[in-house]
């Protein structure tokens, strides 16, 4: 049996109390409802899978500034050597790192004439020779890789070729294979499309076009001073790999600055990092929330059940069980928490909309102050009910006592 | 030192018009220990916290000590209490936080005035109620009996003109009541006016002149001579029996 | 007075121990999550250029094509920049962008180190108040006669010159000999305002080389390249003909009638060039130029993260939740003290002196949240810089918190404190001396 009346009339009298309790439950859904959904969106960010295998993928830039060295020479020359290296699987020049923050975006377009062309997306623009696809650990589900004699080594050549993500496919050729399609680089430069990477994203994770990508034929190694190399490895291996690498690679020229080692996965780790530390400071902020909020409502209710103690001990003189003590206390808790609830679900959806208005913050679903007013229902009722037990173990002879 | 002149007090809220004291009459003279007395419900309560200005009132006047108090700001009549008048309560009310010395001082230290005195004036108050042994005790370690000296004290330490008394022995044994009430005497032939409200008629004739309040006037038997006895109809001269017939009914619902 | 209500406050917080607890559990947890994403959001807003922020201006030119970008981009194309230096109409004026070599000196036993690197002009130094230690820039002719000249760094000069006046002495970058002219002293503005677009919070470069040197040295660009066409870019020579825009352009200007002249030469510059065909979005000339100070640039290549915005709003959100849990725990505790309030007014306090006496606890309870929210502040910061590997510049604690924290520890304690204060102060004396 619940007496909801007289409960609520007895809140609506008793002014401040429970209209704090209110607010405070009102503050708190609204940002414990926006935070939580951040967190998720955050989470569901950096649990979205690169399509690469990042954990054996040792990355590193090597400067040549011996200005006499034949820059492309000694970049087939050093492939060769960390191919040779213990423990390396494959080994590839590239012009960007994925999920690194820093590459290359480009377009192409479906014709020669820039009046009626289509273009593609903005898409990720990898250079890569034909050891690219083994390093990377990608999977071509449609079409071909490249072979070794169809390296280019400047896009600028004739004869390139493209391996395109299934996504950026899909987005722009639909249902359609797009193997066999002649694309174009402004007027004249021709690319073909030979292959389909099931699943290859860029390097930057904020970006919306993060899953579109495309690999060129070129090994782009011998082009300046600067090259980068993708290098994988067994697990096994990978640990001694840098100093290999630079004993290797020194043996062969001194002329030169090899560092920047950094896994793909730990590339993958300092891009998501802002995202992380997102998610641990709201995630911080919700718990602390909860806490606070439960903590003084155990206070509150506390006293309340001390200043009522002669009330109760009156009510169960008069014959209230235990639990009609018990249920009280928790049926007010749930009147206060049920109309903040909702009105900080409104509001929630109102800060959300001014979030969503002034930062590139998505909608809030509703899910979440429902899910946040569950949580809190629950925290309350825990915060409520240790106190609510001491009240009914108040002696009904209390009643007859002056105090 | 206490004069009111056609003091009325109403208490109104949304259904009723309560007149707590209707044209309330009442002169104490300097040095005087004046008992008032009165059934549940007359007006005790509002003369006491009209008297202690604890309370503003409708209409009349008011001059304590010669000076006219009736609208007085917040402000000013916390320093006319402060200074003028003591208070002592039937439930002691002591601050259970502070131990008997700061009990005592904190009127001095609303009064602004400096370490050394103030520790001076405690000391004689607890000393002149024969507890100057236990100043650094808390309240809970007392007795009733000896919570009420302390109040005394406390009422003392300010050395006010003017003393008010609520039930002062109501939650006394006979043996400290008459302890308080000795002390009390003492203090009032010291000089300081006292004014009492009790219920207990043996009390009451212990002071100098009786004052009792029906219907929120002055009903005064007591020989003074002062001549107030207007406004006095003839169907409320209650017999003190019956007087304390319908105290004792009003105290057994009180507390049902 | 105030020290009577400092014992009485101290008394009632040691005889509540849990609720005062809780109280300045509250508050130091809204406090130190406030100040932890304040002090993010502090660093991230410090503007370096102080008074001369608005003397210091990024020329900008809207110089893409129709149906392209939609805004002003950072940086300016090799011609725009050519043009304008020629032109040389500000009172100081630099290009800039970052290059990288490897540096090394004629000390063989010292490794070369590839070196992130400066490529501007000679008047970057007193745009940007760069301190010298021992020389200057390179002389002004410098910039338009080619000269291989280098300012380096004091903590360079200590690796590679002990530290000693090393001007007239020789580095290599990239094996070429470059004459070392000045040395700055440690230089390392955060945010790095003069160039935040590869990561506003990165150090600062260690070597300045002349921007005069770009073509014929084809010094790599480290920096955005931004194209809103096709080009082909085979060779550098295509990049400095091309209408990709790599180079950041700074004036100096003092006073709005410089600055208004300089609009009036940006605006015919623009018209001059669309009659050679370039800058052909259909838009009035004097809109496709503008000045940008330092504060707006700063705003522009958003230097505060969006994400610290949303933490500070939340946070203060957060603290006015405390803020409300503490308001209600105050009038729990306060309204339990109504009749020792009563005693205190019969005996003579005014309602002033209540009112004081509970501010005065309110605000202790508030002092000590915030003495104790800075610790969580200051913890919070260690741990998160040393987790996330955020810049050192953003995770010291400034210090202008020292004096904000206990400021808004305590006004947030004394407007929670208002109202129960008022309330128990304006009780009926009356009403509690009764006994019950």
């Amino acid at each position: 049996m619940l007496h909801i009346k007289p409960i609520l009339s007895s809140l609506l009298r008793s002014k401040s109390g429970p209209l704090l309790l209110l607010i405070q439950i009102i503050l708190s859904v609204a940002i414990v409802a926006n935070a939580s959904f951040i967190i998720h969106e955050r989470l569901a960010l950096m649990s979205r899978d690169s399509g690469i295998a990042e954990e054996e993928i040792l990355s590193f830039n090597v400067y040549n500034f011996d200005p006499s060295m034949d820059m492309a020479q000694q970049n087939k020359q050093d492939q060769q050597i960390l191919r040779a290296l213990p423990g390396v699987i494959s080994a590839s020049s590239t012009n960007m790192l994925p999920l690194s923050g820093g590459g290359w975006m480009d377009r192409l377009v479906d014709g020669p004439d820039v009046e009626t062309a289509k273009s593609t997306p903005g898409f990720a623009f990898y250079l890569g020779n034909e050891q690219m696809v083994d390093t990377l650990g990608v999977k071509i589900v449609e079409g071909r890789n490249f072979f070794a004699e169809e390296i280019r080594s400047s896009p600028a050549e004739s004869g390139i070729l493209a391996l395109v993500s299934k996504p950026l496919a899909q987005a722009f050729w639909g249902e359609e294979s797009p193997v066999g399609k002649i694309m174009y680089q402004g007027t004249d430069q021709q690319v073909e499309i030979i292959g389909v990477i099931e699943q290859l994203q860029g390097a930057w994770v904020d970006h919306r076009n993060f899953e579109y990508s495309v690999i060129a034929n070129v090994d782009w190694g011998g082009q300046g001073a600067n090259s980068s190399y993708m290098v994988r490895a067994g697990a096994a291996a990978l640990p001694g790999l840098k100093d290999s690498i630079i004993a290797a690679l020194h043996r062969e020229n001194p002329n030169r600055v090899i560092d920047n080692f950094k896994t793909i996965a730990e590339h993958r780790a300092s891009s998501y990092r802002d995202h992380e530390l997102m998610v641990t400071i709201l995630s911080m902020m919700v718990v602390l929330l909860l806490l606070i909020t439960s903590l003084g409502l155990a206070g509150m209710v506390m006293f309340n059940i001390e200043r009522r103690t002669k009330q109760i001990g009156t009510r169960r003189a008069l014959g209230a069980r235990k639990r009609d003590i018990m249920s009280y206390f928790l049926v007010e808790n749930y009147l206060i928490c049920l109309a903040g609830g909702i009105l900080g679900a409104l509001l929630a959806v109102l800060l959300g909309q001014q979030l969503m208005k002034f930062y590139s913050l998505p909608k809030l679903e509703l899910i979440y102050p429902l899910l946040t007013l569950a949580g809190l229902l629950l925290v309350t009722t825990m915060a409520v009910f240790f106190p609510a037990r001491k009240a009914a173990d108040i002696s009904p002879a209390l009643a007859t006592r002056s105090v | 030192m206490l004069s009111m002149r056609n003091i009325s007090k109403v208490f109104k809220t949304d259904l009723v018009e309560t007149h707590a004291l209707r044209d309330f009459n009442l002169e104490v003279n300097e040095g005087e220990f004046v008992a008032v007395t009165g059934p549940s419900g007359s007006g005790k309560t509002t003369f006491l916290n009209i008297a202690g200005m604890l309370e503003g009132f409708t209409h009349g006047e008011y001059l304590l000590d010669g000076v006219d108090v009736s609208n007085l700001s917040d402000n000013k009549s916390a320093a006319v209490r402060n200074e003028k008048i003591g208070f002592i309560f039937q439930g002691f009310n002591l601050i259970p936080d502070l131990n008997l010395a700061e009990n005592v001082e904190v009127p001095l230290r609303y009064r602004g005035i400096k370490a050394a005195e103030r520790r001076r004036r405690v000391e004689q108050a607890l000393e002149q109620v024969g507890l100057g042994a236990r100043m650094k005790h808390l309240p809970t370690q007392l007795s009733g009996g000896q919570q009420q000296r302390v109040a005394i004290a406390r009422a003392l330490a300010g050395e006010p003109r003017f003393l008010l008394a609520d039930e002062p022995t109501g939650n006394l044994d006979s043996l400290m009541a008459r302890q308080v009430m000795e002390l009390l005497e003492k203090i009032n032939q010291a000089g300081t006016t006292i004014v009492m409200v009790t219920h207990d008629p043996e009390l009451a004739r212990r002071a100098q002149r009786n004052i009792q309040i029906v219907d929120g006037q002055v009903c005064d038997f007591a020989a003074s001579g002062l001549g107030q006895q207007q406004g006095l109809r003839q169907d409320q001269e209650l017999t003190p029996l019956a007087d304390l017939a319908a105290d004792f009914a009003a105290k057994a619902k009180a507390s049902a | 007075m105030f020290l009577y209500y400092v014992d009485l406050a101290w008394r009632s917080i040691r005889k509540t121990p849990f609720l005062s607890l809780l109280m300045v559990l509250a508050i130091s947890i809204g406090i130190g999550i406030t100040i932890t994403t304040l002090n993010v959001y502090k660093m991230m807003s410090f503007n370096p250029a102080g008074e001369r922020s608005t003397q210091i201006h990024s020329v900008q030119l809207w110089s893409q094509g129709p149906d392209s970008w939609d805004e002003f981009d950072v940086n300016r194309t090799y011609q725009d920049v050519i043009n304008l230096r020629s032109a040389n109409l500000a009172q100081r004026q630099a290009a800039a962008f970052r290059t990288g070599m490897a540096l090394q000196s004629d000390d063989e036993s010292i490794a070369p180190v590839l070196q992130s690197i400066r490529v501007t002009d000679s008047d970057f130094f007193g745009i940007f108040s760069v301190p010298f230690l021992y020389g200057s820039a390179w002389e002004a002719s410098v910039d338009t006669e080619p000269a291989y000249q280098v300012v380096i760094g004091e903590k360079l000069n200590r690796t590679f010159f002990k530290g000693e006046n090393s001007v007239g002495r020789t580095v290599y970058l990239n094996r070429k000999p470059y004459q070392v002219v000045g040395v700055i002293k440690e230089w390392n503005p955060q945010p790095k305002y003069y160039d935040p677009t590869n990561g506003a919070f990165n150090d600062a470069e260690e070597i300045f080389v002349p921007f005069s040197l770009t073509p014929i040295e084809e010094f790599e660009v480290w920096g955005n390249t931004n194209g809103w066409k096709f080009e082909p870019m085979l060779t550098y020579n295509d990049r400095l003909i091309s209408e990709k825009a790599w180079i950041q352009y700074w004036v100096e200007l003092q006073g709005k009638e410089q600055i208004d002249a300089y609009s009036d030469y940006l605006a015919g510059y623009v018209e001059q060039q669309q009659a050679l065909g370039r800058f052909t979005d259909p838009k009035q000339p004097r809109d496709k130029q503008r000045l940008v100070d330092i504060a707006a640039w700063l705003a522009q290549n958003n230097v505060v993260a969006e994400d610290n915005k949303v933490l500070v709003g939340l946070s203060v959100l957060f603290l006015s939740v405390c803020l409300v849990n503490i308001l209600g725990l105050l009038l729990t505790k306060f309204l339990k003290r109504a009749p020792e309030v009563g005693v205190r007014r019969a005996i003579g306090a005014s309602r002033a002196q209540i009112f004081a006496q509970y501010m005065v606890e309110v605000g202790s309870i508030g002092l000590l949240g915030g003495v104790l929210g800075l610790l969580w502040a200051v913890g919070a910061l260690q741990i998160l810089s040393a987790r996330f590997d955020i810049a050192d510049g953003l995770t010291r604690l400034d210090l202008s918190m020292w004096l904000i924290t206990p400021m808004i520890a305590i006004s947030t304690a004394v407007i929670a404190g208002l109202y129960p204060a008022w309330v128990v102060c304006r009780t009926k004396p009356s009403v509690y001396l009764k006994s019950q």
